[in-house]
């Protein structure tokens, strides 16, 4: 398989979004189980107990523990790494609304689609509309990445 | 009738499993008040972080995340440079958004237990080395009722202990009890 340093080791070539990728690529889906065990691990929820306790989250008006949002934003972090490497590390800006809560024992899917392509002096600057989901297609957290891939990547 | 909830609902837990459990939370419940009551506007504070290669792997497996790039820690290794495109290893690129909690709750007091995050607006400005030290400074800006809930906004910056490079900035909202 062909391999670059840019990339995580793994992603294939038409994984990698280069200067030429059009608007409408969608990004391949991550997909993670919330595990109560992992949401109430000391630095991940382990501070909160509506993270990880059945009783304590139902007393604060929850139907079951729920994760922390900043664990779907790594997970969407986690996809944007694999299409953009990186690039996604020097001045791409995320953000990321927690819409509804992940419940523990969900399964959890990432999603995003390009929007927008813009030129500008340092390469393409993509707009993505990300999104995670549980498996009944209730979106849990919306979010939106502007990111610029340099042109040279264009022309691997 | 209700199903009544347990504290071993999603787990398997023995008796003295539970009550440790209910010990412990009953310990973060004891002088926690709401964070909207905890935090006025203007409020700054700041903490020094070592991103060390344990802690990293840490949040790393807690999202299951194996990216290499991210492994200054192996089990076989121990610490080593790692790699990465810009070298050694890096952190991941929201590990100090996650941190930024334990900075914006005071950590003097009593944590706001209850609260919960609802959005950030991150820019990842440049890749940070495992085992850097960084300093993550927060400012209350705003605190804003919608739709009967109770919002807090801050703002943070990341940056290097060392040289002051500006690693990352973030806004981001907590809804308090």
């Amino acid at each position: 398989m062909e391999t670059s340093r840019s990339y995580p080791p793994g992603t294939r070539p038409d994984d990698r979004v280069t200067a030429d990728t059009p608007v409408g690529y969608e990004l391949q889906s991550l997909k993670k189980k919330a595990a109560v065990q992992l949401m109430g691990s000391r630095l991940w929820g382990r501070f909160n107990p509506n993270h990880w306790d059945p009783v304590y989250a139902a007393k604060t008006g929850l139907e079951a523990p729920i994760q922390t949002g900043e664990m779907s934003s790594a997970y969407l972090a986690e996809m944007c790494v694999n299409h953009f490497g990186e690039h996604f590390f020097t001045g791409a800006r995320i953000s990321c609304k927690y819409v509804a809560a992940t419940i523990a024992n969900e399964v959890i899917s990432t999603h995003g689609i390009i929007t927008a392509k813009q030129e500008n002096a340092d390469g393409v600057r993509f707009t993505v509309n990300l999104w995670a989901q549980n498996e009944a297609g209730e979106k849990k957290t919306v979010g939106a990445l502007d990111v610029t891939v340099p042109r040279e990547q264009g022309a691997e | 009738m209700a199903e009544q909830l347990t504290t071993d609902a999603l787990k398997p837990m023995s008796d003295i499993q539970i009550a440790q459990t209910r010990t412990f939370i009953d310990g973060l419940e004891q002088g926690s008040t709401p964070y909207w009551d905890a935090v006025e506007i203007g409020d700054e504070l700041a903490r020094e972080l070592t991103l060390t290669p344990e802690l990293v792997v840490l949040y790393a497996d807690g999202v299951e995340d194996f990216n290499p790039w991210y492994e200054g820690w192996t089990m076989n290794g121990w610490r080593a440079e790692g790699s990465s495109p810009f070298g050694s290893a890096i952190v991941p690129p929201l590990l100090v958004s996650h941190f930024v909690l334990a900075v914006q709750f005071d950590h003097t007091k009593p944590f706001s237990i209850g609260s919960i995050h609802t959005f950030h607006e991150s820019e990842i400005i440049a890749p940070i080395p495992v085992g850097t030290t960084v300093e993550i400074r927060t400012r209350a800006i705003d605190k804003y009722e919608k739709r009967g809930r109770r919002y807090v906004r801050h703002e943070v910056e990341v940056t290097n202990v060392a040289d002051q490079t500006l690693y990352f900035r973030e806004l981001r909202d907590i809804m308090s009890l």
